[in-house]
């Protein structure tokens, strides 16, 4: 049903590229507008990538809204009559359970771990983004050594084991702060996106439209934010939504151990940090739903980062 | 002088010992999301022993898939093959034996050249493993001695200093060499017959020359047949006895070499000669077969041919052409002209070719 | 071929030079400096002290406390001197040339400032548990990934192949530690209580992992060792690899369809090979050359998982120390554990493409 929608894009776009190569006065803008609408059909027949945006829209809506409906406030929240040292399994007023000792609504926690656990996802990726765009497009621009020395330095960026760094200096600088937190996951997220802006600019730099527009006198500023740019649009969007889910699962694995966000937010790492200690008791769904939330969300913006990728590419068909 | 084949021999009957490889009614479908597509339609012919055919039609006229249905290379599904086809070879129905059996047949009785010798060749092995593979799995000799065969093989195809090549991976080798290693390898077990398909097509014009030399003289050494598929007219002169012309799936005409190339009677044959460029015509506009190859999702109701044809009338559209006697037993033509309808017709139809062939300046276009 | 390796080792000499920055840089920049948590330590005696302070040069200016840290300047020297070892080559040079022992170019992390031992001392002993760990890993994650993508591969859009396919999307999706915490409840908790819950051997019945004790027990009786530990093991290879076989399992899948669809497939059958010589002969050995170099470069992540699955399993190995380093802000244990598995991402990076260089002919030197 969607096939005969796809070879028309795949045509369309090659008859852009092909504008394009025979360097054609036209609008860039409008050139991206048009591949941004076809990568946009393309993406709309992509099922799974459709289910992912729908979880993940949900995921967001809860992350914004539940934290309203369910507040939950480590200092404000009631204590229980009789604490408990055993949690209580899933039941028609809990139906996630809920926890040992203190006895909280597993299913409140999850949905306000949504937010923080999102927020830092996203928030992250964008850091990372823009110091992986401006680095690229300095190494790609000026070349040279400045290209070597950045790229250099991405290459150890790249060797260190990430996961390792972070854990670190979340701990010595994080200080349970969510926004220092995400500045730290931000910092380490860049490398990816600079390589493939960098790329960028080194293959279009030389085509001939960028020539021209150079010699009619446009202006290196404007050659970069219209020309170039719009052109390593795609890749990025489809690594960035990799650098999402790495800086969810990653987020949590360092506040699973401590080292992240104050253990009295909750996230999704600090509920599962709690239940660690329970589990000789058997209380399944104490991990369980956070867990699940979690490969939720990571399935999700898999699912549209595979769409991604197949509406950007003009060789996709199938 | 016209008579509609009425029949294949009977079902099941073996061909005489004479007979190396006899095609009967071959169908190969493909199954694709909207239903199966025929990509060889009822072919029928046969070779004997030592002797040379050529497979002539245009991409997509089904001469490849025909080749690999014999080889029974294509994967099922997708593909799949009438129930009433029957492949004879050396004395047996093969496309019904197992595969297993099959494979005892594949590369050593009956060996396959492909049309493009870098891919062909496996990147990773050096070519005397690619070739002495082989020797060792249907000769059932030693290490030492599938070595030295393969040696053997590549001096006969003019290799120089094989004993060193052997070492060398396909990507050492220019485009010329690796397909004279895939004839080393066709012929390394001796085959009774050598399939050809396109196998000059990717390579130099110079070097299709010495290709095809090689083959015929090695035909000709071993005594083995050849089974030569291409679109080029020319090769087939030079290179077969026998011709099949294939359109669409389905034989158009079948003849000797000279009863095909200068006494044509299918349009589409007359239309493949026609668009030679020769010395005779010099001067005028060489003519071209209008249109393409029908698609096989859509084919032409009746005559598939009858789109693109000079010659076509009313008919042509309506009742399919049977592949009709136009001479001796096996000099056949599927088109209406050689029907009782097309009697009228005939004789203008083979003298416009006759002239279109003699002078330039034909465009040929369907009457109005 | 060793021209070849010998440039790639030459490239990868301003890459390790930049991660002793940063690792050093994270020395520096961390709060309250190394000597923050020292002075507590009741264990640190003041000749540990004085050695340390020496050793770090801590009242010297930053560039020359690195060059010390490195290994590139004596401290006993002054001066230009400070470059000049022992015996009168340049500090840098190996140990038998220069005399020099201080520094990491000599193999020399200091000391740990929560124990007082020698950081290789420390790292050393977490480091066999680790290799045991991630070797087996290793081993199961490529016969399980390489079996499962080649037989999808094989029998496509099978439901073999379907189930795969889930398995790969949820399994890159998953945690690897929640995994880890989900298996212990399963198979440790109070319900089923078949599999060990951590540690790396059963503690009422053999001595510590690694203790002098261990080694004379495991002489003794050397089965009922080696079964303890792999009894121990599964849980956590199991939650190791499941990340990576998802994933590498859809990798080999991709490369073998592409292998089996090329011309030289046809070509192996023409010539009447059997499926199995075609399939695992013609079609898995071409197959297989993108899949060592993907390989090659996710080794390391092997280490990173080992962080995680160790300190959910309590395997007493690099991750756990690196926690426990974390938590107690020891410095040099840190840099040391950094410095050394940062090595091994390069050296793995540049076996991932010495390895492509051998098993590819195509490949020029």
């Amino acid at each position: 049903m969607t096939d005969s929608r796809k070879p028309q894009g795949a045509v369309a776009s090659d008859l852009v590229r092909r504008a394009e190569e025979a360097g054609q006065d036209y609008e860039v803008g409008l050139e991206s507008l048009s591949q941004m609408q076809l990568a946009w059909r393309k993406f709309k027949g992509h099922r799974l990538a459709l289910l992912g945006l729908t979880i993940l829209g949900i995921l967001i809506g809860v992350a914004v809204l539940g934290p309203l409906l369910l507040p939950y406030n480590f200092a404000t929240i009631p204590l229980p009559d009789k604490i408990v040292y055993e949690g209580r399994p899933p039941s028609a007023e809990h139906f996630f359970g809920e926890t040992g000792g203190l006895q909280r609504d597993v299913f409140r926690l999850v949905v306000n771990g949504a937010r923080t656990s999102l927020f830092i996802g996203f928030s992250s990726m964008f850091i990372g983004v823009v110091i992986g765009t401006i680095v690229g497009s300095i190494a790609g621009f000026v070349g040279g050594f400045v290209d070597n020395f950045l790229m250099r330095i991405v290459d150890v960026m790249l060797s260190l084991p990430v996961l390792f760094v972070i854990l670190v200096a979340s701990r010595f600088f994080g200080n349970g702060n969510v926004i220092l937190i995400v500045v730290i996951f931000g910092l380490f997220s860049w490398m990816g996106i600079s390589r493939l802006v960098r790329s960028q600019f080194l293959s279009i730099r030389e085509r001939e439209f960028v020539e021209a527009a150079r010699a009619v006198g446009v202006t290196d500023r404007r050659i970069i934010f219209r020309h170039i740019l719009p052109n390593a649009f795609s890749p990025i969007v489809v690594s960035s939504s990799l650098i999402v889910a790495g800086n969810i699962i990653g987020e949590a694995f360092v506040s699973f151990l401590g080292f992240g966000v104050n253990p009295t937010t909750p996230t999704w790492g600090n509920i599962l940090s709690n239940a660690l200690t329970f589990i000789p008791l058997g209380n399944w769904w104490w991990p369980l739903f956070p867990g699940m939330a979690i490969i939720l969300t990571v399935l999700a913006v898999n699912f549209i980062g595979d769409g991604l990728r197949d509406a950007f590419d003009p060789r996709s068909r199938a | 002088m016209t008579e509609t084949i009425s029949a294949t021999p009977p079902l099941g009957a073996p061909p005489d010992r004479d007979t190396l490889l006899e095609v009967r009614d071959l169908r190969t479908y493909f199954r694709v999301l909207d239903g199966t597509v025929p990509a060889v339609d009822g072919v029928s012919f046969s070779v004997g022993r030592g002797k040379t055919i050529g497979i002539v039609g245009e991409s997509g006229s089904g001469k490849s898939v025909t080749a690999l249905t014999i080889m029974r290379l294509l994967d099922i599904p997708p593909a799949e093959i009438g129930a009433e086809s029957e492949v004879w070879f050396d004395g047996r129905e093969i496309l019904r034996i197992p595969l297993n059996v099959m494979r005892k047949v594949r590369g050593k009785d009956m060996a396959m050249i492909f049309q493009e010798p870098l891919t062909s060749l496996n990147p990773v092995f050096t070519i005397g493993e690619q070739i002495a593979e082989q020797v060792r799995l249907h000769l059932k000799t030693s290490g030492r001695e599938a070595t030295d065969r393969s040696i053997e093989a590549l001096r006969l195809v003019g290799i120089p200093s094989p004993e060193s090549r052997i070492k060398q991976f396909p990507h050492e080798m220019s485009g010329g060499m690796r397909q004279r290693v895939m004839i080393a390898m066709a012929l390394s077990c001796e085959p009774k017959l050598i399939i050809a398909d396109e196998p000059t097509t990717a390579l130099d014009v110079t070097i299709q020359a010495q290709i095809l030399e090689l083959l015929k003289a090695i035909q000709q050494r071993t005594g083995s047949a050849l089974m030569l598929i291409t679109h080029d007219l020319g090769v087939v002169a030079e290179m077969v006895d026998h011709v099949v012309v294939m359109y669409a799936g389905q034989v158009v005409e079948q003849g000797t070499v000279e009863e095909v190339l200068l006494d044509p009677r299918a349009p589409y044959t007359m239309g493949l000669l026609e668009s030679i460029p020769s010395v005779e015509k010099r001067g005028g506009r060489l003519s071209v077969i209008k249109g393409v190859v029908p698609s096989p999702f859509n084919l032409p109701p009746a005559c598939r041919f009858e789109p693109r044809c000079p010659y076509a009338w009313d008919l042509c559209h309506e009742e399919a052409p049977p592949l009709s006697r136009v001479g001796s037993a096996d000099r056949l033509a599927r088109c209406h002209l050689h029907t009782s309808a097309g009697d009228s017709r005939r004789g203008a139809a083979l003298q416009q070719h006759i002239d279109a062939m003699r002078v330039g300046g034909t465009i040929r276009d369907a009457p109005a | 071929m060793t021209k070849y390796i010998i440039r790639r080792m030459i490239q990868a000499i301003p890459v390790l030079f930049g991660i002793t920055i940063v690792v050093y840089g994270i020395l520096l920049a961390a709060p309250g400096g190394p000597t923050a948590k020292f002075n507590q330590n009741p264990r640190i005696t003041e000749e540990i002290k004085e050695k340390f302070k020496k050793a770090w040069g801590l009242d010297q200016p930053i560039p020359v406390q690195y060059c010390r840290w490195m290994g590139f300047c004596n401290p006993e020297n002054v001066g230009l001197q400070v470059f000049i070892g022992e015996t009168g080559w340049p500090n840098f040079l190996p140990t038998p040339i220069s005399g020099a022992t201080n520094g990491v170019l000599h193999g020399d992390f200091g000391f740990s400032i929560s124990s007082g031992e020698l950081v290789n001392t420390r790292i050393v002993r977490a480091a066999l548990p680790t290799l045991i760990l991630a070797g087996v890993a290793l081993f199961v994650w490529l016969v399980v990934a390489i079996l499962m993508g080649v037989y999808a591969a094989i029998h496509r859009y099978s439901l073999f192949d379907q189930a795969a396919t889930v398995f790969a999307y949820v399994g890159f999706a998953m945690p690897t530690f929640w995994l880890g915490i989900m298996l212990i409840f399963l198979f440790s908790g109070p319900g089923l209580n078949i599999l060990p819950a951590g540690g790396m051997t059963e503690t009422r019945l053999s001595p510590p992992f690694g203790s002098d004790e261990y080694w004379v027990y495991f002489g003794q009786k050397p089965l009922e060792a080696l079964s303890d530990v792999g009894w121990h093991l599964i849980l956590p290879v199991f939650t190791l690899v499941v990340v990576n076989i998802a994933g590498d399992s859809r990798f080999v899948r991709a490369s073998m369809l592409e292998a089996l669809n090329q011309d030289y497939v046809r070509t192996a059958k023409a010539k009447g090979l059997p499926g199995r010589t075609v399939t695992f002969k013609h079609a898995l050995r071409n197959a297989m050359l993108p899949v060592v170099t993907n390989i090659g470069l996710e080794i390391p992540f092997l280490f990173t998982g080992a962080i995680v699955t160790e300190t959910i399993f309590s395997w007493p190995g690099i991750g756990r120390l690196t926690i426990a380093a974390t938590n107690q802000f020891d410095y040099p244990v840190l840099m040391g554990v950094l410095l050394i598995s940062a090595t091994l991402v390069v050296l793995a990076n540049l076996l991932a493409d010495v390895a492509y260089a051998v098993i590819d002919p195509r490949i020029k030197f």
